[in-house]
């Protein structure tokens, strides 16, 4: 199965061939891995100085390098290891592996990768963040729970609709347009416990790699962002367990051989006591998540890596098992790395996920099941050519069950009918081509192109609409309603319903100006076929997720980015500014009081309008030393609008009013200022301490311009929408961790966490609702704040 | 069904703390509302016609009420296949009840009756109100909205947080093979909308549980009803109630105008078609509405 493959590649890159060289060139290549559990390193650079070029390692620890004929020094780095320097004849193709070994012995060191946050300021890469695993267990949270999400909150273009919001913005984006992949499995809902957690177990992960623009062409699906999350994959070498317990929830993971240097197993848990948290003292009600992570890898020999890998997690609710709400998601992921020979690097995934939302309320008699599954195919080929042209290149295809639910009676007594919402079936094939160019020494060139072809086949109904217009604008009142159903067609499941293709080209492009700083620029185009049918705020578990099809179409970005980098001191300081244009056609709304939950004829509450945000981000930060942080302050603007179309009413033309009149209005999530600061310091063996600040504008929000009455109800009467701003939001937040002397020279090594969240209690307004009180008779305006001050402790330990 | 969830979620996420605090609201021109649901007894000779007109105000102050130079309800079958055009047509002339009161009634001192009778009421009539206020002319069209009627009341309770919500258990039994909608009204400016997408012509029972400050006192009397209701005015409804509910942050659905099916009829050339469009910022708020009425009775324990 392995010959055809050998070929095509190099047929494909015939036209590379126009790269002649004067001399004989030999390539090294191989793994770079941590010595103490032979887990693989990720971004490690391997640099030749006598030639001023270098590459660094990929996603599973591989690199290959091309070099002209001579002898040089390698020096291989990593931050937090001490470096390789190793000598070598290049006369031949070499195999080289690197194990790294850690500088010191700390209690992070097991995942200190602190490196791929440093800034390659050669790279055309650009608009992206890293993040370590022992970064995001240093920035203080609420509750003391290390958290993925809300650590890259404190990045530049990063924000979420307040506290406890699910999902994260980037550049002005919405929740659902984040293609969030831990070890290349698509995640649906990223949140436990509403948005207060993140479903990511931090012991479980490796590091975290954020694109907010200037995306490879390898992604596709999700417009805003890519936020790429790594699992380790195990300590192949020595049994090893560490966990946690702390205010919210306790962790525990194992890892350790099947057979040594080999294979390796991982398997982690982390389990919420929320109830307590949630003050639900009778053991009627129940709140509580939990997730497991699991991993395998197994080194058939130096060409052939096998991983599988897993994750289950699940919310539950119960309130007098009359409220019962079950939700989370599942995947399952096998992974097969094959080196064909020392340029070409591939991988070859095969995924299953599936986000399950379960409901059941009894005082309605009603129950309810929802979900998406799909089947995921990915194969990607990483060219090494020669120290200058690397190229990506490969396929995806996914295939998507969509269950908008099946309502069913809990009991016998209950009046509901039972009855299936029509499933939706769906395919997303993409194929694409990615080059790292290094033109010249100053010139670096990233260029791709990827094709996304997207097919909604057919389902068991689909509604039929007088002049196929699902959703119908009254000219009298100057509302919009969901139009009549005239009947329903049945498709075959074979059957194509629509089909959308589109090319995404990818350009960016990075000018070195001299040794020590940038400039970047890129423009991205991408297409997301998927959509999250939501209408708060903030998403809720409830929302589902309706493909594109006969009616709703594929949103499309255009974004232009232009950056400059600058690497202080040997890069142990380093700044980012950026600037941002983008535009997103087709985000589809929703007409006023629309009803998105179990809704069959979902397309009548749907209009198509358009998104864009433009903005300016600032990075500082300082890389090396006892004390290290950032400054990251955003400036920007996120709008959307849904103008109304012009259309035919009884021979006359009707121009509808679209959304707020059809004009621009702030998405909920758009924060004019966005300034955090984090910063951590080593103060000596035993202590350090970290914290952050967080400045906001307020939300935007809308104040009522009046009010009536109607049936003994206070209504407020509102203008255009979110004109007004809720108060700024800030907040320090502090912790200091303390890792007892007794631990040198013992096995058992343990460490105290002490944090205290929002430390000066600041009242952030998360809404202001206007109602009457009931007590008194008069209208007052009430500010809900979420969480106060709120200390917490963790103790971790490993052994 | 989709507020019943967005209540729960909010009590479950209810965590934060809440205070009142000062806000200035901006102010704008004033503006037209009426409120004009006629709840109809079938059983009464009449039709209790009563239409209250009010303006807007800002948000902390006092709603002022209104007058009308004119007031006007007419009534008929529309012809099937011409539905702007009706067989025959009854007026029904009113006048404010009370100089000052705002409230607006069928004018006793007309030579003819100005009631509406019931006999005359049937699926089929369709209402039509006319008004004019401070020299514009305002127009609203709703059908009669029938209902099914309440079999059985019961109270419930609901344990969330160490906190009990009193609830009440209502059952009917829809009507089959037609879509339908209700307005469930429990008193206290509490009220619920259904639809019986999931329970098209089942005997069906649910709970509904009080918010904490609008709980009906004990041992006192509470008349639950349910009204009919077409499409248009349960989206109404549902609108409102999604506008007035409080989920607290971040489950807040986008506020909006709400507006009701009272249009600004000012001009317009086309008097049978009432064709709006281009004007989207001429209108009055509230709504028009000829609903039937079921009432039942429970005393909270």
């Amino acid at each position: 199965m392995v010959a055809p493959f050998k070929k095509w590649p190099s047929l494909l890159f015939v036209f590379f061939i126009s790269l002649s060289f004067a001399q004989e060139r030999y390539t090294i290549n191989g793994t770079v891995t941590e010595k103490a559990s032979n887990e693989t390193l990720i971004g490690v650079s391997i640099v030749v100085p006598a030639l001023q070029t270098g590459t660094t390692t990929n996603e599973y620890g591989f690199y290959s390098l091309t070099l002209p004929q001579g002898e040089y020094d390698v020096i291989v780095s990593y931050l937090g290891f001490g470096d390789i320097k190793s000598s070598i004849n290049l006369t031949n193709d070499q195999k080289l592996d690197f194990q790294m070994v850690e500088e010191a012995e700390t209690l992070e060191e097991v995942v200190v990768t602190e490196d791929v946050e440093r800034l390659d300021i050669r790279k055309p890469q650009m608009s992206v963040n890293a993040l370590s695993t022992a970064t995001i267990k240093k920035i203080p949270v609420v509750l003391g729970e290390a958290d993925v999400v809300k650590s890259i909150l404190l990045l530049p273009g990063v924000t979420n609709a307040g506290e406890g919001a699910s999902g994260f913005n980037v550049r002005g984006g919405a929740v659902d347009q984040n293609l969030i992949l831990l070890d290349e499995a698509t995640i649906f809902n990223s949140s436990h416990l509403f948005g207060f957690f993140s479903v990511f177990n931090p012991d479980a992960i490796k590091d975290i790699k954020l694109y907010k623009g200037g995306i490879p062409s390898r992604y596709g699906g999700r417009v805003s962002s890519v936020l790429e999350i790594f699992q380790k994959e195990g300590n192949s070498r020595e049994l090893k367990v560490n966990g946690g317990i702390g205010a919210v929830a306790s962790r525990l993971l194992v890892e350790g051989p099947i057979k040594k240097d080999r294979a390796a197993f991982l398997i982690g848990g982390r389990a919420s006591y929320a109830h307590l948290f949630l003050k639900l003292t009778d053991n009627d009600n129940l709140a509580y998540f939990y997730d497991l992570n699991t991993k395998m890898n197994y080194r058939l020999n130096d060409n052939n890596n096998l991983f599988v890998s897993g994750y289950f997690g699940r919310d539950v609710f119960s309130i007098s098992e009359s409220f019962v709400n079950t939700y989370g998601n599942s995947l399952g992921n096998f992974r097969w790395n094959h080196i064909f020979n020392k340029k070409l690097f591939s991988n070859l995934s095969l995924i299953y996920s599936d986000y399950y939302y379960g409901l059941e309320l009894d005082f309605v008699g009603f129950k309810w099941n929802s979900g998406i599954q799909n089947f995921n195919v990915k194969y990607d080929l990483k060219h090494y050519l020669n120290d200058k042209l690397q190229v990506n290149y490969g396929i995806n295809d996914i295939y998507y069950v969509f269950n908008p639910g099946r309502i069913e009676p809990n009991s016998t007594e209950s009046g509901i009918v039972e009855e299936q919402l029509t499933k939706k079936y769906a395919n997303e094939f993409a194929a694409y081509i990615d080059v790292e160019h290094g033109i010249s020494n100053n010139i670096s060139l990233n260029y791709g192109l990827r094709f996304s072809n997207f097919i909604r086949f057919g389902q068991d109904e689909i509604n039929v609409y007088l002049n196929d217009d699902p959703v119908l604008f009254d000219p009298f009142t100057l509302v919009y309603r969901e139009a009549p159903i005239l009947g329903t067609t049945k498709s075959d499941r074979g059957e194509v319903l629509k089909t959308f293709n589109n090319l995404e080209p990818r350009v960016a492009l990075s000018y070195t100006l001299n040794g020590t700083s940038s400039i970047k620029a890129s423009y991205t185009r991408l297409a997301q076929y998927l959509h999250l049918l939501s209408n708060t705020s903030s998403p809720t578990p409830l929302d589902v997720w309706t493909p594109s099809g006969p009616w709703i179409k594929p949103q499309l970005l255009d974004q232009y980015a232009l950056g400059f980098f600058k690497s202080i001191k040997d890069g142990d300081y380093s700044l980012e500014t950026e600037v941002f244009y983008k535009d997103v056609q087709n985000r589809i709304d929703y007409i006023d009081g629309a009803n998105l939950i179990a809704n069959e004829n979902i397309e009548g509450v749907i209009l198509n309008g358009q998104a864009r945000a433009y903005g300016l981000e600032l990075l500082l930060r300082k890389n090396a030393g006892d004390f290290q942080g950032w400054l990251a302050y955003t400036l920007s603007r996120s709008e959307q609008r849904t103008p109304g179309e012009t259309t035919e009413f009884q021979g006359r033309t009707i121009q509808e009013s679209g959304i707020n009149n059809g004009e621009w209005y702030a998405t909920p999530y758009d924060k004019t200022h966005d300034l955090s600061v984090f910063g951590s310091y080593q103060l000596n063996d035993k202590w350090s301490f970290n914290s952050n600040f967080i400045y906001q504008t307020g939300q935007p929000t809308n104040y009522p311009i009046g009010q009536f009455e109607f049936e003994g109800l206070t209504v407020p009467y509102y203008g255009p929408r979110n004109t007004e701003r809720l108060p700024a939001y800030h907040r320090l937040d502090v912790s200091a961790t303390l890792t007892p002397k007794k631990n040198i020279g013992r096995k058992w090594k343990s460490e105290w966490v002490f944090s205290i969240y929002n430390l000066y209690d600041r009242r952030n307004a998360a809404s202001i609702n206007f109602r009457r009180n009931q007590d008194t008779g008069r209208n007052e305006a009430v500010r809900t704040s979420i969480f106060g001050i709120v200390p917490a402790v963790t103790y971790n330990f490993k052994f | 069904m989709r507020s019943f969830l967005l209540t729960l979620l909010f009590l479950v996420c209810s965590l934060g703390c809440e205070d009142v605090i000062d806000v200035e609201t901006p102010s704008t021109e004033p503006r037209l509302v009426i409120n004009g649901l006629i709840r109809v007894d079938r059983d009464q000779e009449f039709l209790p016609v009563k239409i209250r007109v009010t303006e807007t105000s800002n948000f902390f102050d006092q709603i002022p009420v209104t007058q009308l130079d004119n007031a006007l309800i007419m009534y008929g079958t529309p012809l099937p296949d011409a539905p702007e055009l009706f067989d025959s047509i009854a007026f029904s002339n009113l006048a404010e009840s009370e100089p000052g009161s705002g409230i607006y009634e069928p004018d006793p001192t007309f030579d003819t009756e100005q009631r509406i009778r019931n006999s005359f009421v049937d699926s089929t009539t369709v209402f039509i109100l006319i008004v004019e206020n401070k020299g514009r002319r305002y127009l609203a069209r709703t059908p009669f909205s029938p209902t099914v009627p309440i079999e059985s009341l019961q109270q419930d309770e609901l344990e969330v947080f160490n906190e009990t919500l009193t609830g009440v258990k209502v059952k009917i039994t829809d009507t089959p093979d037609i879509k339908n909608h209700y307005v469930m009204d429990f008193g206290n400016a509490e009220f619920e909308t259904l639809d019986d997408q999931f329970f098209d012509g089942q005997e069906f029972e649910f709970s509904y549980f009080y918010d904490d400050d609008n709980t009906p006192e004990k041992g006192q009397e509470t008349e639950i009803s349910i009204l009919g209701a077409d499409e248009q005015l349960y989206n109404y409804m549902n609108l409102l109630l999604e506008q007035t509910e409080e989920t607290g942050g971040v489950f807040e659905t986008p506020a909006t105008t709400v507006r009701g099916n009272i249009l600004d009829a000012t001009g317009i050339d086309n008097n049978n078609l009432f064709d709006n469009s281009g004007r989207p910022n001429e209108y009055a708020l509230g709504y028009f509405a000829v609903v039937q009425e079921y009432r039942k009775k429970i005393i909270f324990e």
